[in-house]
């Protein structure tokens, strides 16, 4: 053969797509993710480690030590069956986290599935699918979670299958379009011109390019699960009490506001902290990813 | 100087064309609200003398019914009607100066024609200067007067356009030159090379920025940076060797023996009266929905190591042949016989690849889907398909992001290999290329076809290239084969008036033959496949057309024994 070898360009273009540590790097040197980090991480780290600071239970109870204003002893003070506040607002950002983590996962599975099916093989499938995601997007999402925790009880596993079914509509339609796009690619023509089967399309070229972009979605939906889940717990409809989590921590505090500030505000001010975390992290990561927003 | 003073020098002195007319013509503005007010601004009129003013420009820019149009959005226009309107914009303000950057790249040749006489003219006609800012040599030969070539950054060479072409002094402008087909060549040479990359810029350079591609690099060249030094009347070159590669310059170009053809190597390729139709939707149930008949009955046929070229003007169904061929779109109607299997080159490099696949998995894939061989023997066939097309064997672990354009298109004539088929259909595989990487790419596939005996379509709107690299050649217009028969036959002596208008649009990198030419450029642009005439499809861009082939269509028939043209005039 004549043709001489050709030489590797000296600059390689970066796709994030094909790397996966190089795109991680590049969401780290973002300066919002760092601020969210900065803030996410103390209270990511204090909740891991909880059941090796030297706290009482969240649910061991003190007739001793009712409602007693922040302390050495108790840094968030204690509620009026004596429990340690600190120690129930980590559980309780524990319980935020699962249900963050569950419904992404959730969400991402269904999503990937009936996404992928209605994007990929249209017709009936497609319109119907459509159809019904589109009633279910009609609704805000706390407002059918809402509606949905009503019919299927109070607790952790309806909680979070409301949440995550107030989601699915929204991958399904990520996933739908995704596929749509990829599925115009110039490798889909060059594997059917070999008469690839259309599940080697599916499984090889189209999904495994689709998981960038949901694993992005997911975490926003995750912070979303996060703030839903404590307004339901607050309306009395999510994690019922003597369970600890954020949004009932406030209700529960709420008729001592004037003789113990302390027992709504403080986990108030932990949910208000991961609130601004989770959107400084949302909105960098979507910095990091959209092309047209970076100066 | 500040953004102000600059913006009084932009459009008064200075005028600027683009190449896509798309990203600075704003989408959201009508054009009389994006050219009035500039004319009002830099000449001093008010509002209406200076819509009048700019009516007239877009009249003389050749803008059909410019009143109207005036108020047109740019997206209710076609590309060469855009770039015609950026014309108008830039030459209104009547600026010393226009500086025109790759205008016609992205236009077809017969609009390119168009444009360039255009802008010859009225920069004759307003005594403006121009900066023309291309790749294609062949452009610069049809209209410069002066020409500078420059490389990563400088001006290697600077001269008269005739100097230029006859007498290039810099090595670089003397392989730029070779690496285009030529067009009239008594036997078929490979094309020049360029071996390597630009320099990075972002590195300091020592020595002549060209040195790692020039064959006539010496120790010189390594330490000291040539400067720009006399080389006749107006004529410099920035090169320390005074005639630049010299004798060594043709020295590498083989030749390539013709073809040997037998009558009786089997066909491999069979196509008869094919037809594609794309039927939309219909607005109301009642009305027959537009259909666009976008292949309007085809006969070809492709025998065993043959290349077939496809030309014609972008829309006229290249494509859609190709997509057919490769059974990836369903025919209406007519018959396809492919004896073996088809492969495919995309045009886009870019999205032809899985971007999270390995070269090696990208290459394998044909053979895995088609149940090929172990692993074993197919690690081994991806590496002989490698070597083959010239990329080295540690290619296989890297990811198609990590290539240039070029490399791309080597990898996927590896994949289309794979499974030895009978065809390649190559979909305009170079267009998306530079000149130097084309020509890679051209010698790539000639050797290809001489030595594996595959059969190629070679789809492009590049007639210089197509007529270089195939044998036979199919011209299209609207659906339909207007010109079929032997490649250098068709580009020596085209019969039909299409062909004719095609082969004198296309700019040939010589000055003084293109000085020699007529040229009358294919007035008006292809017109919309969605309802076609009764007659001649082209009667209406045709300058032979008569009564007679408005209303009865010509058929392709056999002339002068070897091809067939569809005309009732062909000559
Ligand atoms: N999928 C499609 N649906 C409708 N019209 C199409 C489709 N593909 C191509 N066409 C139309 O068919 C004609 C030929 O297109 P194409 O084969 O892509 O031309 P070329 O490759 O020569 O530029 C064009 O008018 C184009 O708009
Ligand atoms: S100076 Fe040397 S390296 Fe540069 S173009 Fe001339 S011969 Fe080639
Ligand atoms: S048939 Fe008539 S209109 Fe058509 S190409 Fe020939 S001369 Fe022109
Ligand atoms: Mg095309």
């Amino acid at each position: 053969m004549t043709q001489e070898i050709v030489a590797l360009p000296t600059r390689r273009p970066l796709d994030v797509s094909s790397l996966p540590i190089q795109g991680l790097l590049r969401l780290v040197s973002n300066s919002r993710v760092q601020l969210a980090l900065a803030i996410l991480m103390p209270i990511i780290f204090l909740t891991i480690f909880r059941s090796v600071l030297p706290l009482p239970g969240p649910l061991d109870t003190n007739l001793r030590a009712m409602m007693q204003p922040p302390s050495i002893e108790h840094l968030f003070g204690t509620d009026r069956m004596g429990r340690d506040l600190l120690s129930r607002t980590l559980a309780g950002v524990q319980i935020s986290m699962f249900v963050g983590f569950a419904v992404a996962m959730l969400a991402l599975a269904v999503g990937l599935v009936m996404g992928t099916l209605s994007g990929f093989f249209g017709g009936v499938v497609d319109r119907v699918t459509m159809a019904i995601t589109d009633i279910f997007l009609a609704f805000p999402s706390l407002l059918l979670a809402i509606g949905l925790v009503s019919v299927m009880g109070t607790g952790m596993l309806p909680v979070v299958l409301a949440i995550s079914l107030s989601d699915v509509p929204r991958f399904i339609r990520l996933q739908r379009s995704l596929v749509l796009t990829l599925r115009t690619r110039a490798y889909i023509d060059a594997a059917r011109t070999v008469k690839a089967s259309q599940f080697w399309l599916m499984t090889r070229h189209i999904v495994p390019n689709t998981i960038a972009p949901l694993l992005v979605a997911a975490s926003i939906a995750a912070a979303n699960a996060i703030l839903v889940e404590a307004g339901l717990s607050f309306l009395g409809l999510g994690i019922m009490p003597p369970e600890p989590s954020l949004g009932n921590l406030i209700r529960d505090g709420q008729s001592y506001l004037e003789q113990a500030w302390w027992i709504s505000t403080l986990p108030g001010v932990v949910i208000l902290l991961i609130a601004i975390g989770l959107h400084f992290l949302s909105d960098g990561i979507r910095q990091v990813l959209d092309p047209r927003s970076r100066k | 100087m500040s953004e102000r003073q600059l913006n009084r020098i932009r459009g008064r002195e200075v005028g600027t064309i683009f190449q896509d007319p798309m990203s600075s013509l704003d989408p959201v503005m009508r054009i009389a609200d994006q050219m009035v007010p500039p004319i009002m601004r830099h000449l001093q009129m008010n509002q209406e003398t200076a819509r009048a003013e700019a009516i007239g420009w877009l009249d003389r820019v050749g803008i059909p019914d410019a009143g109207r149009r005036i108020d047109a959005y740019p997206f209710e226009m076609s590309g060469g009607m855009r770039q015609r309107v950026m014309i108008a914009m830039a030459l209104s303000c009547r600026p010393k100066l226009l500086i025109a950057d790759e205008p016609t790249t992205a236009l077809d040749v017969t609009i390119q024609a168009q444009i360039v006489e255009l802008l010859r003219e009225l920069t004759v006609e307003t005594g403006a200067a121009m900066i023309f800012i291309t790749h294609d040599l062949g452009l610069v030969a049809r209209f410069a007067h002066k020409v500078g070539v420059m490389y990563a950054g400088k001006l290697v060479e600077f001269g008269p356009v005739k100097d230029i072409f006859a007498h290039p002094c810099h090595p670089y402008t003397q392989s730029l030159l070779d690496t285009i087909p030529p067009v009239n060549q008594p036997e078929r040479r490979k094309l020049t090379q360029i071996p390597g990359f630009p320099p990075d810029m972002k590195l300091p350079l020592v020595g002549c920025a060209f040195k790692d591609r020039c064959a006539a690099a010496h120790e010189h060249c390594f330490k000291d940076t040539p400067e720009l030094s006399a080389r006749g009347p107006g004529h410099r070159a920035a090169c320390f060797l005074p005639e630049g590669l010299g004798e060594a310059r043709h020295s590498d170009a083989e030749t390539i023996p013709p073809m040997v053809r037998n009558s009786d190597d089997r066909v491999v390729v069979e196509v008869f009266n094919l037809h594609k139709h794309f039927v939309g939707r219909s607005l109301t149930p009642w009305r027959k929905p537009p259909t666009v008949r976008a292949v309007n009955g085809i006969s070809l046929n492709i025998r065993e190591g043959e290349t077939l070229g496809i030309v014609g003007e972008s829309g006229c169904g290249k494509s859609t042949v190709a997509r057919l061929l490769l059974g990836l779109d369903p025919v209406t109607s007519g018959d396809i016989y492919v004896d073996g299997m088809a492969q495919m080159v995309f045009q886009d490099p870019s999205s032809s690849f899985n971007p999270k696949m390995t070269l090696f998995d990208i290459i394998q894939e044909p053979l895995v889907v088609t149940g090929w061989g172990n692993r074993a023997a197919r690690a081994e066939r991806v590496n002989e398909l490698l070597s083959q097309v010239g990329l080295d064997e540690s290619y296989a672990q890297r990811y198609p992001s990590q290539l240039s354009g070029g490399q791309k298109q080597r990898v996927a004539i590896a994949r289309a290999l794979a499974i030895k088929p009978s065809v390649v259909v190559a979909d305009e595989p170079t267009s998306a290329l530079d000149v130097s990487v084309r020509a890679q790419i051209i010698n790539l596939m000639v050797d290809l076809k001489r030595q594996l005996r595959v059969s190629f379509v070679f789809i492009s709107h590049d007639l210089l290239t197509v007529s270089y690299i195939s044998d036979k050649i199919a011209v299209m217009y609207l659906g339909e084969v207007v010109e079929y028969g032997p490649a250098d036959e068709i580009f020596r002596h085209p019969s039909h008036p299409y062909t004719q208008a095609l082969i004198a649009a296309v700019p040939v990198p010589d000055p003084v033959a293109e000085e020699a030419r007529v040229k009358n450029p294919l007035s008006g642009e292809l017109p919309s496949p969605l309802n076609l005439p009764p007659g001649c499809a082209f009667a209406s861009r045709c300058p032979k057309a008569t009564d007679y082939c408005r209303a009865e269509k010509p058929i392709l028939q056999a002339y002068s024994g070897t091809r067939e043209a569809a005309c009732h005039y062909a000559n």
